[in-house]
């Protein structure tokens, strides 16, 4: 039979599937050692095999893989669960001293792994920590800012002027602690080197009540200098670092008290 | 398939051969589906499917240093040795016993067919036998899933012993073409 007649002959799948006879698998074996051929033809059919069997495979019980490396380890003389060089000396070790071994490498592991443990659980404890310490100051903004706008006595709305007509403005005035607060409606953001600056208006005069920056928090609501006495409110567009006297053309906001 | 493997076929086998955890975890993790559908298509009943496939993997990772690359792939030495246990099983002395419980006919003819019930045969190589002609059918079901030997096959069928022979390597060989 010449390797064509054999590749043909189904000999090969035959083999390949444990179907000869002990006789016909040495035939095969010395055909493949023989010819490259025959050989290649064999690997082809394996493969071919192979890939039909994992293509059709359906999962075998899950249990089943602790229940085989439970047999497959129990027994630490024959197969060894950590590979460790088997050296007769060592072999010729007490069983005891083989289990300390185990033993030690087991509470290593034990010990390594607790003490990643104890450091997550240090990070979240301190991430949580400060997560709760800025809840706790920004809880006391607002309710420090709810008790501004309730406790004042006074308010002046003030209103947008010619030179910005969107904006608008809130002063609450307490007139028994002189506080007064700047609640912001809607001032643009100026540019860079500009600031907004606040004016209490007594008798026509303008009184410095300090300058502040448009922030992003949610209420923008500002303590400003104290004033003894105001008719008026009112904000300027200044430079950078505020004014002594407001400069008049660039008035945002006033309101009467 | 192989594009998916992590190992070589060379790495696999030294990985057993170390006897390591690892080695065991990628052995069973990629193969026992496959090993257990073989097994499940000779044992219908699944407990003891489970049952023989936990003795094909003990057995492989025993005589893992028996294995010889010259003769074939290492899947197909897993899949002889499923293929082997299951016939085992299915022949030995305790599951003639369990299966006399339940109703069963002993006529040849019904042992013949039992296995390539169309039920039983939605998967594998099963699939593909299913499109043989049907004398071919017969004789690779009888050996392959079955595994009885020619002579064996010949008695029951009443056919010489070299017409069982040629007739299932020209099974065989049109089997090869039906998979690719």
């Amino acid at each position: 039979m010449n390797s064509k007649e054999y590749i043909s002959s189904g000999m090969i799948e035959s083999y390949v599937l444990g179907l000869l006879s002990a006789e016909e698998n040495l035939e095969m074996e010395r055909a493949c050692a023989e010819y490259p051929e025959i050989k290649a033809a064999r690997e082809a059919f394996e493969l071919l095999v192979e890939e039909q069997a994992m293509e059709n495979a359906k999962p075998a019980p899950r249990e089943l893989k602790q229940k085989i490396a439970a047999e497959l380890f129990s027994d630490f003389e024959s197969a060894p669960v950590i590979p460790v060089s088997s050296s007769p000396v060592r072999d010729r070790s007490p069983k005891t001293f083989r289990w300390l071994r185990y033993a030690a490498a087991a509470s290593f592991i034990l010990l390594v792994g607790s003490l990643w443990w104890n450091m997550n659980l240090k990070n979240e404890n301190r991430e949580i920590k400060a997560q709760l310490e800025d809840f706790n100051n920004r809880l006391a903004q607002a309710e420090q800012d709810a008790r501004v706008i309730q406790g004042s006595n006074k308010i002046a709305i003030l209103a947008g002027t010619a030179f910005s007509p969107q904006s608008s403005a809130t002063v609450y005035w307490d007139t028994t602690s002189h506080d007064v607060y700047l609640l912001v409606n809607n001032l643009p953001i100026p540019a860079s080197d500009e600031q907004y600056q606040l004016w209490a208006l007594l008798d026509g005069k303008p009184i410095d009540m300090g300058v502040f920056e448009i922030t992003q928090k949610p209420l923008q609501l500002y303590r400003m200098k104290n004033a003894q006495a105001a008719q008026a409110f009112a904000i300027t567009l200044e430079k950078k670092g505020g004014s002594p006297t407001p400069t008049l053309e660039k008035i945002v906001v006033l309101g009467n008290l | 398939m192989n594009s998916t493997s992590k190992y070589s076929e060379q790495e696999l086998i030294v990985l057993l051969k170390e006897q390591s955890n690892e080695g065991f975890n990628y052995l069973y993790d990629n193969y026992s589906g496959a090993l257990f559908t073989i097994i499940n298509q000779v044992v219908a009943d699944k407990d003891i499917a489970s049952d023989v496939l936990q003795e094909v993997f003990v057995n492989i990772w025993r005589k893992i240093n028996l294995y010889d690359a010259t003769k074939g792939r290492i899947f197909t030495w897993m899949l002889n040795i499923a293929r082997n246990a299951a016939i085992d099983k299915v022949r030995s002395k305790g599951f003639i016993i369990n299966l006399k419980n339940q109703p069963i006919s002993d006529n040849v003819n019904a042992v013949i067919t039992a296995s390539v019930q169309p039920e039983t045969c939605d998967v594998g190589l099963k699939k593909v036998l299913m499109k043989l002609k049907e004398e071919y059918r017969t004789l690779i079901d009888l050996s392959y899933f079955q595994g009885f030997t020619h002579e064996e096959i010949s008695k029951m069928l009443g056919i010489p012993l070299g017409t069982v022979k040629t007739r299932i390597r020209t099974a065989l060989s049109q089997l090869r073409i039906l998979i690719q």
